[in-house]
C-alpha cells in the first residue's frame, strides 16, 4: 500500500476506500468525456488518485498543434485517437487502475441512458457546445452528477451539475456563434472579419464548395430589413453570383486567377461603387486591377517562397496578389485532380475551409486582405487571420492543469462519506432555472413495445388517460413536432415509422394556458418482450389515480424567474467574447473571511487565476472578466 | 483592482499586437506551428524569451513534476535537474514521470527520459548532487531558480546564492491539501498594456512594493493604448517565511485580518519546527502541543485575530503534513509553471511574494510579505536581510528569528 500512503493520509481511509474499491458496488466509476487539455491533465489527476474504473470518449486524433499542452501525447502519436493514446500513457501512472476507452463520439446511440447510469461521476472535458449540452441533457436524464469544465487562455471554470440541486448547463442561455448579416458581408464590410467571413464562406465555398447560403456565418434574415437593401439590389447580387459561376468553368487555365482577380475585386466592385446612395456616409470601395499590381512587382524579392514563409508578417497588396493567384492555382490543381479521380461517381468534389490546410488558409488570407484594402479596411498577418477563420481559442498547459486540479472539491463532495449534504448548505451553489427546458422538466423512462405502439397509444393512452393531460398538448422529438391538436395525422401511426427508435427523446409539452404542467420528457427503451396489455408504460411516473387534480404526477410549472444573465462560456462558443456570469459575480464579492465561515468544497464556478492575480492589494477572490480570446471584434 | 483592470486590456491586445511584427530570427516555422496556441496568448516574443530560459529545478517530487512538464511543454531552451534522493515506493503515489522499475533509482535520473520526451527540443540536464554542495556559483548560470520540497534553510542558504547572482527565485512546497508559492525576483520589470483613460497615469509608487516607472503611448485601430511598465520589488525567503509583516493596508483593517487563512500561521509554524528540530516533521503528541504554540505565535505575530486559528485547522493540517498527492501537486505547479513563463515573458504581473493554497477551500490568496524599509535590491548588501526584518517587525525576534546560515562556500564566491 506504499504507492498509496498520501492519498491515504490526504483524503483520509474511509474516501480512499471508496475511490478504489473493486469489489463493492458502490465502488467508484467515472466517465470522463473529451481527452484534449483538460482531459489529459484530469486523467493523470484522477488515475493517480486511484479510481477503480475511468472510461474516456473522444473521437478527436491528435494534431500538432496539441502538444504543447495535452502531455500524454507526442510527435509519433499525431493522427491517432486521443481516447487510446491517452489510456495507454495514463496506464503507467498507476497500473492499478481499469482504463476503458472509447474512440468514438459521445452522441452515438452505444452512450444511451442506461450506459450513463453506470457510472458514479461524469466529467466533461468538452471542446464544444453540442457536445456539452448533449452529455449535460444524458446526466440529468440519467441523474449522474456532471462536472463540467472549460479554459481561455489563462482563464478556466468549473461547474458542478446535479439535477434538482444546482443549475444546469442550459439553464442559462448560451452566445451562439457569431453571424453577419449579409449585406455587411457582400456589399458594406468595415472590419477585418468581414472580409475574412467573404472570403472564407462566399468567394472559397463559391469556387471550390457548396454555395454561400449554407454557411451559418452568414444571416440572410436581415437581408431586406433596412431600405439600401431592395430586392433589387438581392437580384444583382444574384446575377453577380451567376457570373462568378461561369469564370468558374475556367477553373485550371492560366488565365483564371486574373479573370477572377478581375471579377471580385475590380468589376464587381466598380458597379458596387456605382450605387452612389450607399457611400454618402461610407467611404467608396476603391476598385483594384489585376495587371496593373503585377506590373509593379518588383523583379527580385518578391518570391512566393519568401512571402509564404512569413505567416506573422502582415503582407502588402503585390504580396497578397502573389499568395492570391499561387494558392488559387493550388487549390485549382487539387480540385481537378479530386475531380479526376472520382470518375465522376459520387457527389462533385469540393474543398472546404479548413484552418490547418495551408491552401485555403492562404487563399482566404489573400482574399480577404485585397478585400481589406478596397474597403480601406485594416490588413492582417496568415497568423492572425488563421485564428480568426479557424475560431481558434488559445490554450495552455498551466491553466488546464489548474481546472483539473479544481475537480479534486467535487470528488469530495460527491464521494465523501462524511459530508453528503455540503452540496446543498451552500448558497453559492446556483439553484436550477425554473424556465430552463432541459433540467426543470419531468422525466421518465418509457418502456415501448416497438412493434405495435402508435403515437396516439402515447398521446391518448399514456399522456391522457395516465397522467391526465388535458387536450392542449404537443410533443415533439429532434426533429420536430409529431402531435398537436391540429397536427393530428401521425396519431395512427406507429411510433417506428416516425423515425422513433430506442434511446430517442421526445419532448412532451402542456399548452394548457391556466397552469401548465412542466415540460415532460420521455426517454424511450424498447422492451425486449411484448407487453401484454399497453403498448407503452412509464418507467419512473405512475399514474395519478384521477386526472385534471392538482396531484398529477407532473408537477405545475412555476411563475417565471427573472431573466437570467448569460453564462460565461469559456471555449463554449467557439472562443467569442463572454458574458458575465451571475455566480462568478457573487465569487467576486465573496471574500475569503466568508469563504472561512462558509462550508468549504462548495464553489459551483470559480474563475481561477494560474498566475495569482486573482487578489491585489485586497485580499477579495477577484475574477478577471476578460481574456486574450477575443476573436471577433465588434 | 488595478491589475485587473489593466489584465482586461492587456491580455487582447497581445495577440493583436505581438503578432504582427516578425518572428525573431531562430524561431522556426516548426516551432510556430507546434506552440501556436500559447503563441497566441503571450505573442512571439515572449515565445522567443521562454526558448532562451535555462531553469533549475531543485528536488523531482509530484510538485516539480508539475513544473518540469509545464515548462517542457512551453518550450525553454534547457531544464537543470537536480535530486540526490532515491526513488521510494511512496513516491509513485503522485509522480508521474517513474514507474516501479525506478525504485531505488536516482530520482532525476529516473524521470528525466519521461521529461524529454514531452518536448524533444528542450534539453534536460541531470544532476544526481546534492544541492547543499553547491557553491554560489552553481547559481549563476541559470536564468531561473525554482527549489521545491526542501527545508527552510536549505531555501534561505539558496536564496542568498540567488541574490549574490542576481537570479530570479522560486521556493515552493505541498503538504497534502495544503501549499505554498514564494518568489524572489529581486526587481523585476513587467510591460502593461491597456486602453489610455482619461486620468494621466503618473510614476508614482501603486504599493509598498510596485510602481509606475515609465509610460509610453501608441495609436491602434484608433484607440489610445498606454504601455505601461512596473517595477515590483522584492525581499528575502527569510524574511517572507517568518518576520516580515502583512501589508500596512492589512494591519489596519481587522476584516482583511479575519479573512486571512490561518494556513500562512500554519506554515510558519510548521518551518520554524523543522528548522530547530533537524528537519524532521512533526508527528508525535509531544509535537502536536510544540507545533501548536508555535503556530499560536505566529498567529499572533501577524496580527490575525485568535478566533480564526481553530484547533481544528491545525490538527487537520498535521494530517496532511509530509504528504503529496496529484491533484493538488497540479495546481501549485501550474500557477508556478505560469508566472515563471510571465516572468519571462514581462507581459503579465507576476506574484507578489507568498501564495498560500488551500485546498479544503480550493483558494490560493497571494499576500506580500515584506519588511519595512529598502527592498529589491537595496537588500542585497544585508542579503539574508535578518536584521531589517526582525527590528522593523520588533517584537518576535527571540522566538522567530533564525540566525541566518552563511554557507562559507557561498559566502567565499
Amino acid at each position: 500500500m506504499a504507492r498509496d500512503q498520501f492519498n491515504q493520509k490526504s483524503l483520509g481511509i474511509p474516501l480512499n476506500t471508496m475511490v478504489k474499491e473493486t469489489d463493492k458496488s458502490e465502488q467508484a466509476r467515472i466517465l470522463m468525456v473529451g481527452a484534449g487539455g483538460i482531459g489529459c491533465e484530469l486523467l493523470k489527476n484522477l488515475v493517480l488518485v486511484g479510481f477503480g474504473e475511468i472510461h474516456i470518449v473522444d473521437l478527436d486524433t491528435i494534431d500538432l498543434s496539441n502538444l504543447n499542452r495535452q502531455f500524454l501525447f507526442r510527435h509519433e502519436h499525431i493522427k491517432k485517437s486521443k481516447a487510446l493514446v491517452a489510456k495507454e500513457a495514463a496506464h503507467k501512472f498507476n497500473p492499478n487502475v481499469k482504463l476503458e476507452a472509447h474512440h468514438a463520439n459521445i452522441k452515438d446511440r452505444q452512450f444511451n441512458v442506461e450506459w450513463f447510469k453506470g457510472f458514479t461521476m461524469v466529467f466533461n472535458a468538452l471542446d464544444n457546445l453540442d457536445a456539452r449540452r448533449h452529455v449535460n441533457k444524458m446526466c440529468l436524464a440519467a441523474e449522474v452528477p456532471l462536472i463540467e469544465s472549460g479554459t481561455t487562455g489563462f482563464n478556466g471554470q468549473v461547474q458542478v451539475i446535479k439535477k434538482g440541486q444546482t443549475a444546469c448547463y442550459d439553464c442559462t442561455t448560451k452566445e451562439t456563434p457569431k453571424s453577419f448579416p449579409v449585406c455587411t458581408i457582400r456589399s458594406t464590410p468595415s472590419q477585418p472579419i468581414h472580409c475574412i467571413v467573404w472570403g472564407k464562406s462566399y468567394l472559397l465555398s463559391e469556387i471550390f464548395g457548396a454555395s454561400e447560403d449554407e454557411s451559418p456565418e452568414m444571416d440572410h434574415s436581415k437581408d431586406t430589413e433596412n431600405g439600401m437593401y431592395s430586392s433589387k439590389e438581392i437580384e444583382k447580387l444574384r446575377q453577380e453570383a451567376q457570373a462568378l459561376k461561369q469564370i468558374k468553368e475556367a477553373i485550371g487555365s492560366d488565365t483564371f486567377p486574373q479573370l477572377l482577380f478581375n471579377k471580385v475585386y475590380k468589376d464587381d466592385i466598380t458597379r458596387l461603387r456605382s450605387m452612389e446612395e450607399m457611400w454618402k456616409t461610407r467611404r467608396p470601395p476603391g476598385p483594384l486591377d489585376y495587371e496593373t499590381i503585377i506590373k509593379e512587382v518588383p523583379e527580385i524579392g518578391m518570391s512566393k517562397e519568401r512571402i509564404l514563409k512569413d505567416g506573422q508578417r502582415i503582407w502588402n497588396l503585390q504580396e497578397n496578389t502573389i499568395v492570391f493567384k499561387d494558392s488559387l492555382e493550388r487549390l485549382s490543381a487539387r480540385l481537378q485532380t479530386m475531380k479526376s479521380s472520382s470518375n465522376g461517381s459520387s457527389a462533385e468534389p469540393i474543398i472546404t475551409f479548413d484552418k490547418d490546410d495551408d491552401d485555403t488558409l492562404d487563399f482566404v488570407t489573400a482574399s480577404a486582405n485585397l478585400r481589406s484594402i478596397i474597403f480601406g479596411i485594416e490588413t492582417k498577418s496568415r497568423f492572425d487571420i488563421k485564428q480568426m477563420a479557424g475560431n481558434i481559442i488559445p490554450a495552455i498547459a498551466t491553466t488546464n492543469a489548474i481546472v483539473a486540479d479544481l475537480f479534486l472539491t467535487y470528488i469530495q463532495v460527491f464521494l465523501s462519506p462524511f459530508a453528503p449534504e455540503r452540496l446543498l448548505a451552500s448558497d453559492r451553489i446556483r439553484a436550477p432555472n425554473p424556465d430552463c427546458e432541459v433540467c426543470s422538466v419531468a422525466q421518465t423512462r418509457l418502456l415501448v413495445d416497438m412493434s405495435r405502439a402508435t403515437l396516439n397509444d402515447l398521446v391518448e393512452d399514456f399522456l391522457r388517460m395516465e397522467l391526465g393531460y388535458g387536450d392542449e398538448l404537443s410533443v415533439k422529438n429532434e426533429v420536430g413536432l409529431l402531435y398537436d391538436p391540429e397536427e393530428t395525422e401521425n396519431l395512427s401511426k406507429k411510433l417506428s415509422e416516425l423515425g422513433i427508435k430506442s434511446d430517442s427523446f421526445l419532448t412532451v409539452t402542456d399548452e394548457d394556458e391556466d397552469n401548465p404542467r412542466v415540460n415532460l420528457v420521455l426517454n424511450v427503451r424498447e422492451s425486449s418482450t411484448e407487453l401484454d396489455d399497453k403498448p407503452i408504460k412509464g418507467l419512473d411516473i405512475s399514474a395519478s389515480s384521477e386526472a385534471e387534480l392538482p396531484t398529477s404526477p407532473i408537477p405545475r410549472r412555476k411563475k417565471p424567474a427573472p431573466p437570467v444573465q448569460p453564462a460565461l462560456t469559456n471555449g463554449h462558443a467557439n472562443g467569442k467574447k463572454e458574458g458575465s456570469d451571475p455566480i462568478s459575480s457573487a465569487a467576486k464579492k465573496r471574500t475569503a473571511s466568508e469563504a472561512l465561515d462558509g462550508d468549504s468544497p462548495d464553489a459551483t464556478r470559480k474563475k481561477h487565476q494560474p498566475n495569482g492575480q486573482g487578489t491585489t492589494e485586497n485580499d477579495d477572490l477577484i475574477i478577471i472578466e476578460d481574456d486574450g480570446a477575443i476573436l471577433i471584434d465588434d | 483592482m488595478d491589475a485587473v483592470q489593466e489584465q482586461a486590456v492587456s491580455a487582447p491586445a497581445v495577440s493583436a499586437l505581438d503578432t504582427t511584427v516578425p518572428a525573431p530570427e531562430g524561431i522556426s516555422a516548426d516551432e510556430i506551428a507546434l506552440y501556436d496556441r500559447q503563441i497566441r496568448l503571450w505573442g512571439v516574443q515572449a515565445q522567443e524569451k521562454i526558448r532562451n530560459a535555462n531553469i533549475l529545478l531543485i528536488t523531482m517530487k509530484a510538485l516539480s513534476n508539475e513544473i518540469a512538464k509545464n515548462l517542457v511543454l512551453a518550450g525553454i531552451h534547457s531544464l537543470t535537474v537536480v535530486d540526490h534522493a532515491l526513488v521510494t515506493e511512496a513516491d509513485l503515489g503522485a509522480q508521474f514521470f517513474i514507474t516501479e522499475s525506478d525504485l531505488g533509482q536516482n530520482r532525476a535520473a529516473a524521470a528525466a527520459p519521461q521529461i524529454r520526451k514531452l518536448n524533444p527540443r528542450v534539453q534536460v540536464i541531470v544532476d544526481t548532487d546534492n544541492i547543499m554542495s553547491k557553491g554560489a556559483a552553481f547559481y549563476g548560470s541559470f536564468d531561473i531558480v525554482i527549489a521545491t520540497d526542501l527545508q527552510p534553510d536549505t531555501l534561505n542558504i539558496i536564496n542568498t546564492a540567488t541574490r549574490i547572482n542576481h537570479k530570479p527565485f522560486y521556493a515552493a512546497g505541498v503538504h497534502g491539501f495544503y501549499g505554498f508559492i514564494f518568489s524572489d525576483l529581486i526587481q523585476h520589470e513587467y510591460v502593461v498594456e491597456r486602453e489610455k483613460s482619461n486620468r494621466a497615469t503618473m510614476l508614482q509608487a501603486e504599493t509598498q512594493t510596485r510602481s509606475v516607472v515609465d509610460v509610453k503611448t501608441k495609436k491602434e485601430n484608433g484607440k489610445s493604448i498606454e504601455m505601461v511598465r512596473k517595477r515590483e520589488l522584492y525581499s528575502t525567503w527569510y524574511l517572507a517565511s517568518d518576520a516580515a509583516s502583512l501589508p500596512a493596508e492589512y494591519l489596519k483593517s481587522r476584516r482583511r485580518l479575519k479573512a486571512v487563512t490561518p494556513i500562512l500561521s500554519c506554515l510558519r509554524a510548521l518551518w520554524e519546527f523543522m528548522t530547530f528540530q533537524d528537519g524532521r516533521l512533526p508527528s508525535t503528541s509531544e509535537d502536536l502541543k510544540l507545533f501548536t504554540v508555535l503556530a499560536t505565535q505566529k498567529h499572533k505575530a501577524l496580527g490575525l485575530p485568535d478566533e480564526t486559528l481553530r484547533s481544528e485547522t491545525l490538527r487537520k493540517f498535521l494530517g496532511q503534513v509530509g504528504s503529496e498527492i496529484a491533484p493538488v501537486t497540479a495546481v501549485l505547479g501550474g500557477q508556478l509553471a505560469q508566472d515563471v513563463i510571465n516572468v519571462l515573458g514581462s507581459r503579465q504581473q507576476p506574484i507578489q511574494n507568498m501564495v498560500v493554497f488551500n485546498g479544503d477551500t480550493m483558494e490560493a490568496p497571494m499576500y506580500p510579505l515584506h519588511p519595512d524599509g529598502a527592498l529589491g535590491e537595496g537588500l542585497l548588501p544585508l542579503s539574508v536581510g535578518a536584521e531589517s526584518g526582525a527590528i522593523l517587525n520588533g517584537g518576535n525576534l527571540a522566538m522567530n528569528g533564525v540566525v541566518p546560515i552563511f554557507q562559507s562556500e557561498i559566502v567565499e564566491v
